[in-house]
């Protein structure tokens, strides 16, 4: 399921394909609606009615390429939709409307060295889908067409994943699941769109909600590798579940963040946080959306984020649906 | 010959310099329709057609650009040595496979925003490569001294584009295949001696001891050279898709470049010429000088993104190597 999702396309504004994939598997599980920017709300009914109203969200975008222009010598000129790393996407395939594409540059070769020791710009990149004339070019591409990442779902080392998209399609299998089997309370779910460029989905999604506690299940980064030390690396992988007490667009409330960790201590899931303060999610929406939402954020330490090679560990996964699961159950008495 | 299968199956091969084996024996393989005996010694690959006087040598290199593992840290990452010329501005992230006991996969560490303080790419000896693997269990699989590759697969592009790691020179391995299939049909007056050489990416070593074993009288290097990309010197490139390039430097024979390129015209083969000022950075350097000498030229494949995950050949540039290749064998008396 994850890899299924993890391949379907689905940028920012392009969430259609993930949400008609989710809308097919989720169907006969629940009631759902598709609101005016394309999320996903999805009602499940639970073993019983919680005291507070609440909502689970994942977002169903991913970082993507938009094209800008094509050029003369039919190469595809772009920008990222989301935050991308050039380093991370030069020299590798994409795919655009059903066409391959690489994102070439000058040859090492032909560099001086101060070039040479410089990480590649954005815009020194471009798209090459091997058409020889602008409008040879034109006559499979337009202007604001998507280029997605072209990465296999590979299965390596000691139960890890590579594969694009991971964030946050593995929120979205999580939710998935959830929906597909039995929950404690009633819950409302949402699939957000637009989550890269700003966590615009979660605004409109939220206030149509309008819960009282929301969990988010998110990715979040993971720089647990030889260059960084100690709280730098920020979450480690086979560490369990990432529950956040702050990152840059929110605060997270403190009496939930302690009702997180009590709880995987009290059904031994492993559990740990973000020793930085840094990046954000969907909560940061969420939590102020009209006079407030008590907010939690579970997420799967992923390393590589917003690359071609987003790599996680399927125990982690696994962590972070048993904690939610768990905390479902405590939540819905709160 | 379906050129686009030939080089899948070639591209598809690790065979990093110094350790060709995988790659050289799929070449074998394809060589042995034209010469039973063809063999592979020191991780290049000879063949011999015909019996002819005049010996004329075929070449494209066999090695591919990568890397040597040179530590594995106690949390399972490895270090890596680059073997041939690799660019770190696209280290980041880097998926690859690592050839052990069994190729598994490795991607080459990034470092996230909240740790990068500037704008340099990272060193070689920075790009620690993701494993998955803990120190012990790593151990089992890969040794120090294993090669590291590109995890790129052959696509196609628009048109007769095509994209893959490793066709430098893997597409050279291809034109000599096509050209010797051009040839299967006719006779040939000389003898045809073919190598797809070690260690080219790494100082042209193989062709050295390939061409010692050969003693050849002409030498041709199949390689491929820098076609036209944005971001490139228009002048000091060829066209992609304008036929062959035909190399003139001081290092190389010009009386051979010039009947190449005569040979080119008569037979209207699409062809483009390559100057170069000095030696060419290709094996014809090695042979030029072999023994006591051999007359040498180039035919170059132009190729963007070279020494990229991405490389791009045009396969009708690949079609107009072979011909040209073919005629020019062809009259040799």
């Amino acid at each position: 399921m994850l890899e299924k999702l993890c391949l379907l396309n689905g940028a920012s504004g392009d969430e259609k394909n993930v949400r008609e994939f989710i809308i097919n598997e989720i169907k006969d599980y629940c009631t759902y609606r598709v609101d005016k920017l394309g999320n996903l709300i999805c009602e499940k009914k639970g073993a019983g009615s919680p005291k507070s109203k609440i909502m689970i969200a994942a977002h169903m975008d991913e970082v993507a390429l938009i094209v800008t222009a094509i050029r003369a010598d039919g190469s595809l000129a772009f920008s990222a939709v989301g935050g991308i790393e050039p380093s991370t996407i030069m020299g590798t395939r994409v795919e655009i409307n059903g066409h391959n594409g690489v994102i070439g540059s000058a040859a090492v070769h032909n560099l001086s060295k101060s070039e040479k020791e410089k990480s590649p710009e954005m815009s020194a990149l471009y798209i090459d889908i091997g058409a020889e004339t602008k409008e040879e070019a034109e006559q499979y591409v337009s202007l604001g067409n998507i280029a997605y990442f072209r990465s296999e779902f590979v299965r390596f080392g000691d139960g890890k994943i590579r594969c694009k998209a991971i964030d946050d399609r593995a929120g979205c299998e999580m939710m998935i699941e959830m929906i597909k089997g039995e929950i404690p309370f009633d819950t409302t779910f949402v699939f957000t769109v637009q989550e890269e460029i700003g966590t615009r989905g979660a605004k409109t999604a939220a206030f149509s909600v309008n819960p009282d506690i929301a969990i988010v299940l998110e990715t979040t980064t993971a720089a647990d590798i030889p260059l960084s030390d100690g709280d730098k690396k920020v979450c480690l992988q086979k560490g369990g579940a990432v529950v956040s007490f702050m990152d840059r667009s929110t605060i997270y409330d403190r009496e939930l963040y302690r009702l997180a960790f009590d709880t995987a201590k009290k059904n031994n899931i492993p559990v740990q946080t973000k020793s930085v303060v840094a990046g954000g999610n969907d909560s940061g929406a969420i939590h102020i959306s009209r006079d407030g939402v008590r907010t939690m954020a579970i997420s799967v330490p992923c390393r590589y984020l917003h690359s071609p090679s987003c790599v996680a560990d399927m125990a982690d996964i696994k962590a972070c649906l048993d904690l939610c699961k768990a905390v479902l159950c405590e939540i819905g008495n709160i | 010959m379906d050129i686009n299968n030939v080089l899948k199956a070639l591209c598809s091969e690790g065979g990093v310099s110094g350790n060709e084996k995988a790659a050289a024996e799929v070449a074998l393989s394809y060589l042995k329709k034209y010469d039973e005996n063809a063999f592979i010694k020191n991780n290049s690959v000879f063949a011999t057609i015909g019996n002819g006087e005049k010996k004329v040598l075929l070449d494209a290199h066999i090695d591919r650009i990568g890397f040597i593992v040179t530590h594995i840290t106690e949390d399972g990452f490895l270090k890596v040595a680059p073997c041939g010329g690799i660019d770190k501005r696209f280290l980041p992230a880097l998926q690859l496979i690592i050839h052990g006991k069994k190729d598994i996969a490795g991607t080459v560490v990034s470092i996230p925003p909240h740790l990068a303080s500037d704008n340099k790419p990272l060193d070689f000896d920075e790009a620690y490569i993701d494993t998955g693997y803990s120190k012990e269990e790593l151990e089992k699989i890969v040794s120090l001294g294993d090669n590291v590759s590109f995890c790129s697969p052959f696509a196609e592009l628009l048109g007769t584009r095509v994209s893959a790691s490793a066709l430098d020179d893997r597409s050279g391995v291809a034109v000599i295949l096509y050209a010797l299939e051009l040839l299967s049909k006719e006779n040939i007056n000389c003898t045809l001696q073919i190598l797809f050489s070690s260690e080219e990416e790494v100082g042209e070593r193989g062709a050295a001891t390939g061409a010692f074993s050969f003693n050849p009288d002409i030498a041709i290097a199949v390689d491929v050279s820098f076609a036209y990309a944005s971001g490139e010197k228009e002048e000091k490139c060829g066209k992609m898709g304008k036929g062959a390039m035909i190399g003139i430097a001081p290092s190389l024979d010009r009386e051979l470049s010039n009947e190449l390129i005569n040979i080119a015209r008569e037979k209207n083969i699409p062809y483009q010429i390559e100057v170069m000022n000095g030696r060419t950075g290709t094996n014809a350097d090695r042979f030029a000088i072999n023994r006591e000498g051999a007359l040498s030229s180039t035919i170059s494949i132009p190729l963007k993104y070279m020494h990229t995950p991405v490389e791009v050949v045009d396969t009708r540039d690949i079609i107009s190597c072979a011909e040209l290749i073919a005629e020019f064998v062809k009259g040799v008396k």
